[in-house]
């Protein structure tokens, strides 16, 4: 049977049965794809050490003939990032970055930017980078590769961003801000961010990922940031992503 | 038509819900239990019964138990200074085997994974770090599994208890396993090993 080759990143893994294990890539070629990992847990020798969460491999897999389920034939571990299992915070934000990679992705769609994106945040990650900030990064340049870039750039009625019009609020309905002046009273689950935040979220929008290092955001400023991203992903997703919770709970 | 009498899928399907179990493993269990003497179904369905009227968790260690406290822990013989963390009770088991330990253990009932909404108040640590300021616990063997999960819950642990506890932290160590070529050995295990190197004189 033919092998495909590709440099991936373990984003779940899962025990199946006794002696298997299925683990979800996200790899560069195919984006996202699940595989299974025959005698993972028992007859160790192929897979030891190197099926676990976050690891960058390179691996080779017999593509599924009836099921979208492939067949791991070999794994080359390149790096598991060892800090990023040896300190909780960073273990949170790292298991963050996998559960927005596993449920913001379909199978077998590649993106060669968000692969990029995902090992450059995993070793800002396992090098000590912020990590709530490093998860802004993230999500918002993840929105971006994907079309889902939330606009930030003005009132979605009116169209005016100043401060004047303040208090903003972001409203995942209308994928975008909504100033005090058009909205008197809010109604729906509108959330207040500041002019601050909404400058700094622009920023990182527009600036290229070698260069957003440079931006620092305020404790108020990334509170802000999370709980919007956090409520724009229960929006799009319908659904509600675990990590987030035990991240805030270390802001 | 479907051929199996309504008793017998039932069988099969609750079976089937067991780890590790799939339907052809399960329809086989379940055939073989028919065609063996009704006394002996009789007596797995007495303790399948049985089992949750008269298992608890212990009060210390949380180990699956009859007594409260459980055997382990109301053993005088043992010492109550040195407590083995686990992430189950199948692990417990793995070491008592061994006969190799002689301290008691804490299980935490799973290791933290965010991802899964496992965070650490849905594991027993809390209840360890107040046995091991309560006891006076002098060692704390931390025996989480080698996997990023396990490996993040003992550091966890480990900050929590140096922070509130004066007991001293250890950890299982990782090595080359009994038996094996030094040259078949993958590099993590390895460097683990190198790590966890030990002074002979002990
Ligand atoms: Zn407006
Ligand atoms: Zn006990």
């Amino acid at each position: 049977m033919l092998l495909k080759q590709a440099p991936a990143v373990i984003v779940q893994v899962k025990d199946h049965g006794d002696s298997d294990k299925i683990v979800t890539l996200y790899t560069l070629d195919e984006g996202k794809i699940s595989a299974i990992a025959k005698g993972a847990k028992r007859s160790k020798k192929r897979f030891v050490n190197k099926l676990e969460l976050f690891s960058l491999l390179n691996v080779s897999y017999a593509p599924g003939r009836t099921t979208s389920l492939a067949r791991l034939d070999q794994a080359e571990l390149i790096t598991n990032y060892p800090s990023l299992h040896q300190n909780y915070g960073q273990y949170v934000a790292a298991s963050l970055l996998c559960e927005l990679v596993l449920f913001w992705t379909r199978e077998h769609d590649r993106e060669d930017e968000l692969f990029q994106l995902l090992t450059w945040a995993l070793e800002g990650l396992a090098m000590g980078v912020t990590s709530a900030q490093l998860i802004i990064f993230f999500h918002v340049k993840m929105l971006e590769i994907l079309g889902f870039r939330p606009l930030l750039n003005g009132c979605g009625n009116c169209g005016t961003l100043a401060p004047q019009a303040a208090p903003y609020r972001f409203s995942p309905m209308r994928n975008g801000l909504i100033c005090g002046q058009c909205e008197h009273a809010p109604s729906g689950p509108g959330l207040e961010v500041s002019m601050q935040t909404i400058q700094l979220l622009r920023k990182v929008q527009e600036l290229d990922i070698c260069k957003l290092p440079r931006l620092h955001f305020s404790k108020a400023a990334i509170l802000e940031s999370i709980a919007l991203l956090k409520r724009y992903d229960s929006h799009l997703l319908q659904r509600e992503l675990q990590s987030w919770n035990y991240l805030q709970q270390l802001l | 038509m479907n051929v199996v009498p309504p008793a017998l899928a039932r069988l099969i399907a609750d079976l089937g819900r067991l780890p590790g179990i799939g339907k052809k493993t399960a329809t086989r269990l379940a055939i073989h239990i028919m065609r063996r003497p009704a006394s002996e179904a009789q007596s797995l369905s007495r303790s399948l019964g049985e089992l949750h009227g008269a298992i608890r968790l212990c009060g210390k260690c949380f180990a699956f138990s009859e007594t409260n406290p459980c055997v382990i822990c109301s053993d005088s013989g043992r010492n109550r200074q040195l407590v083995c963390v686990v992430e189950g009770p199948g692990d417990l088991m793995a070491i008592e085997k061994t006969g190799a330990f002689r301290g008691t253990y804490h299980i935490l009932h799973g290791a933290l994974s965010p991802m899964d909404g496992i965070g650490p108040d849905e594991i027993k640590i809390e209840a360890l770090v107040s046995r091991v300021r309560k006891d006076k616990v002098v060692e704390v063997l931390i025996a989480t599994s080698s996997t990023v999960p396990g490996e993040a819950t003992a550091a966890y642990l480990i900050k929590r208890l140096q922070e509130e506890t004066p007991a001293a932290v250890t950890r299982l160590a990782c090595g080359i396993p009994m038996g094996m070529d030094i040259k078949y050995a993958d590099e993590l295990t390895l460097s683990r090993a190198i790590e966890s190197r030990k002074n002979t004189c002990d």
